[in-house]
């Protein structure tokens, strides 16, 4: 039975991994998340109609919720508290969903600023850390000089954060953009938010990156990215490479295991926390409802 | 900080892990050591108990615990678990035994699928700790005894009473303020 | 007369060296011949676990012994986000007299015994952020009291301050724990205050003013936010560590001609007459599991519902999850500059507050941080 059920979860993440949140969440009964916490060890008594109610790509678009599947440093309290913290910042300020490869902006508070605050546009290169210190850099190009912005996701000064377009990339970091012609990560200050259909994948942008001719910051030929173009070295550079590849790692089960968090750990966590998200979700539509009802008043 | 891998979703194993792997002798570097696990995994599959140095088996029963979890979670028309389970078997008639009979076997196992068990060690020849390595559900007889005559042991048989003694004073205790109650 | 003197010197401690003016000086390099003092452990310091064996118990008496133990002592349960037991009987008859005396700088309050949870970041008002280590206070509770005239350690406090002040001695445990597990002697220190057997024990030096019944509840409320704290708990085990990891040395260039000596310390002595290596030079060698003591950490914010405590800074020793104890402060210009919680706080009776910040500490619940402009 269970083996079933499973094989259904895995179905819907493997194939259709990132769903819009607010879809989800519309769709979602509300209230009432109540879960056994011991589920995950009885999971074979628990009737397959009783699934939860949390999505199951709840890790694709939360994935600072996670904590650091580090064994020393992990102790369940504080997990629990630092999680509290984050839904209370959730509540001021909208946290949407974002990938690496999304264009953002970010106005954030800045005392040295002529209005006291900044706004920031540009491309999600790398998105790390987990819990309150999770951070995200911005990458863009002004007056001609590479730009980047470390923000942290959890710090009271950011006013707002905006996904101009969303979207994921090939690789999950794209650091080699720094070594790339400017064109890659320039983007317009001014942009207009692109809205994708109610309902619609995440789409992924198959972009291929020609980087600049060597030196570079980083070996690129040893990382095996998916969204670099033809790299024109001569051979021994891939001959290395391949030396001091890791083939075997993949089939290393407990390398895998120890960098991840269980799923049962997970359904636990996100079921702690979904009704929360989920309030804070419906009280900004209701907001933004009420905003859209404003606009043609004033026009009028 | 490090962040956890989304990309993949595991089930949660019933033992327990060190932070750390252990290390084993290994002049080929990690691949030898995967090689090294992997004869040993085989074996587990194949024997289904084995007498191992403990460090080795430690780490053997993690590789083996995660195969069968993934093979449970899976099946076999997985392509991942599939491929997965031809690098970690040799023996290749040994993952039919995996998917047709292990796969049954601890389908609805809610303990770990395997046991381990510290060994007696052959002094003075044998300076490392060794230990027995085994799947739950093998068909040998069991390595701790079977105490059937556990309660005529005289610990037993003295707890026995006091447990008697134990109930009966509660009863009175319980009849007394009954009985208080309903004379009031 | 001699003789006297002489078993007096004897018997006294090396550290506590009679001067006899003028030309009969026990210098110290002669101290050797001096016996160490005998080493005489506390009452407490007694054989904790049991020996780890299989009873051979049939289930139904293994049920019959928990269900003795939970009538005995409590249900399990959880109180303030820590598995222990319901006891019922915590304070026993006044044992300990209680005298009703207004704090003063001088007196000494009882410290807690907590667990490291971790770090994480805070921010302040101002938009800055800092790192947070978080402490629980796990269960508390005051084991015993010993008056100043009975409490005679092996090794008197001679160097110390306060080392005239007559302290008590005042016996704190952590973590209830199931007495299946431990020996019968260590329960029988529980045993008369009605209490389950701890996990850990503390020992804090109070004045007699300070004094606590036996079963009085600790909790993080002992302290409040803003207070400054000392941290001690056993550091990190490294093991051998040279003394680039040791001591913070620089180590030598990588290239320019070294050869073999990129993370050697170099030279450690003179010539001539100092042809020698002076006692405590730094030298590669064990590092961490000493007792380290963190002075004058700063409490941010208390979380009354699970006894948290986060204070300023990642220096406080030891991994997480392991146990440290908190003390007021030492350092002078941190005391308490208002009355604390004397002896210690009392337990809340509303829940209401669960969360209590140190000013300009920024509160999650508060609106986004933004700057005014200046004018």
């Amino acid at each position: 039975m269970l083996l079933k059920t499973l094989n259904f979860h895995r179905f819907k993440c493997g194939f259709a991994p990132v769903l819009r949140a607010s879809r989800l969440f519309s769709n979602s009964p509300p209230s009432d998340v109540q879960q056994p916490s011991d589920e995950s060890i009885s999971g074979k008594q628990v009737k397959p109609e009783r699934k939860s109610v949390v999505p199951s790509n709840s890790r694709f678009i939360y994935p600072e919720f996670l904590p650091d599947p580090k064994i020393e440093w992990r102790n369940s309290l504080r997990e629990k508290l630092e999680r509290m913290d984050m839904i209370q910042r959730r509540k001021h300020i909208d946290i949407p969903e974002f990938y690496v490869g999304s264009i953002m902006a970010v106005s954030s508070s800045n005392q040295h600023a002529p209005n006291k605050a900044t706004r920031f546009v540009g491309i999600c290169i790398q998105r790390l850390g987990c819990g309150l210190r999770a951070n995200f850099t911005l990458r863009n190009v002004i007056k001609h000089v590479g730009t980047e912005m470390k923000y942290q996701l959890y710090d009271p000064t950011i006013q707002k954060i905006e996904v101009l377009r969303l979207e994921k990339r090939l690789d999950d970091e794209l650091l080699y953009l720094r070594d790339a012609p400017n064109e890659y990560s320039t983007f317009d200050e001014n942009m207009e938010v692109e809205y994708l259909p109610e309902g619609a994948p995440v789409p992924v942008n198959p972009e291929m990156v020609k980087l600049k001719p060597r030196p570079w910051r980083a070996r690129w030929e040893r990382k095996n990215m998916k969204g670099l173009a033809d790299l024109g070295l001569e051979d021994r550079f891939y001959e290395r490479a391949e030396e001091l590849a890791t083939p075997w790692e993949k089939y290393d089960l407990m390398k895998q295991y120890r960098k991840t968090i269980p799923e049962e750990e997970q359904k636990e966590i996100f079921a702690e926390v979904y009704s929360e998200l989920h309030e804070v979700e419906v009280m900004r539509k209701k907001l933004k409802r009420k905003k859209v009802f404003i606009k043609p008043t004033k026009n009028v | 900080m490090n962040q956890a891998e989304v990309s993949q979703l595991v089930s949660k194993l019933r033992i327990r892990i060190n932070p750390r792997h252990k290390n084993l002798k290994c002049p080929e570097g990690p691949q030898g050591r995967l090689n090294k696990l992997r004869k040993t995994v085989n074996a587990l599959f194949k024997y289904e108990r084995l007498e191992l140095n403990y460090t080795l088996a430690d780490e053997t029963r993690g590789y083996a615990e995660r195969l069968i979890s993934e093979a449970i979670r899976h099946g076999d028309t997985h392509k991942p678990t599939m491929e997965m389970a031809d690098y970690w078997i040799e023996e290749k008639q040994l993952i039919h035994k995996l998917f047709k009979v292990l796969v049954p076997r601890f389908n609805d196992y809610q303990t770990s699928y395997t046991m381990l068990y510290r060994a007696p060690k052959a002094y003075p020849e044998i300076v490392y700790p060794r230990s027995v390595l085994e799947l739950r559900g093998n068909p040998f007889p069991a390595i701790l005894p079977q105490r059937s005559d556990q309660r005529n042991f005289i610990h037993n048989v003295l707890l026995d009473e006091a447990k008697k003694a134990y109930r009966a004073e509660k009863y009175e205790e319980i009849t007394k303020s009954l009985e208080e109650q309903r004379d009031e | 007369m001699s003789k006297i003197m002489k078993r007096t010197v004897f018997d006294l401690p090396s550290s506590f060296r009679i001067t006899f003016g003028g030309p009969m000086v026990l210098q110290s390099r002669t101290a050797h011949n001096v016996r160490a003092p005998r080493i005489k452990y506390p009452l407490w310091y007694l054989q904790r676990e049991r020996a780890k064996d299989d009873q051979q118990l049939t289930g139904d008496n293994r049920a019959f012994v928990k269900e003795a133990v939970h009538d005995k002592f409590g249900m399990p349960a959880v109180i303030h986000g820590i598995s222990t037991y319901d006891v019922r009987s915590p304070l026993s008859e006044d044992s300990v007299e209680c005298l009703n005396v207004e704090w003063n700088p001088k007196l000494q309050r009882t410290g807690l015994i907590a667990r490291k949870l971790g770090n994480y970041p805070m921010w302040l008002d101002n938009g800055k952020s800092v790192l947070s280590t978080l402490l629980q206070v796990i269960d508390n509770h005051v084991i015993k009291y010993i008056p100043p005239g009975e409490f005679n350690p092996p090794r008197k406090p001679y160097s110390c301050p306060n080392h005239k002040k007559p302290l008590g001695c005042l016996l704190v445990g952590a973590e209830s724990a199931d007495p299946q597990y431990f020996t019968k002697q260590y329960c029988g220190l529980f045993y008369r205050e009605g209490m389950m057997p701890k996990k850990y024990l503390g020992r804090f030096m109070v004045s007699p003013e300070a004094a606590l019944q036996p079963g009085t509840p600790l909790l993080a409320s002992h302290f409040r936010p803003g207070d400054f704290i000392d941290v001690r708990g056993k550091t990190i085990d490294r093991g051998f560590q040279g003394v680039m990891k040791r001591h913070g040395f620089h180590g030598m260039p990588a290239t320019h001609g070294v050869t073999k000596s990129h993370r050697r310390g170099g030279n450690v002595g003179h010539g001539g007459e100092k042809g020698r290596i002076f006692p405590g030079t730094k030298m590669p060698g064990h590092m961490g599991n000493r007792y380290r003591l963190h002075k004058g950490a700063e409490i941010l914010r208390i979380n009354h519902k699970y006894n948290v405590i986060w204070i300023k800074g990642i220096a406080s020793p030891g991994k997480t999850n392991s146990i440290v104890y908190l003390y007021d402060t030492i350092l002078p210009l941190r005391k308490h500059k208002s009355p604390p919680p004397f002896p210690t706080s009392k337990v809340a009776d509303d829940d209401q507050l669960i969360d209590s910040y140190k000013e300009h500490v920024y509160k999650f619940t508060d609106q986004t941080i933004t700057y005014e402009e200046d004018k």
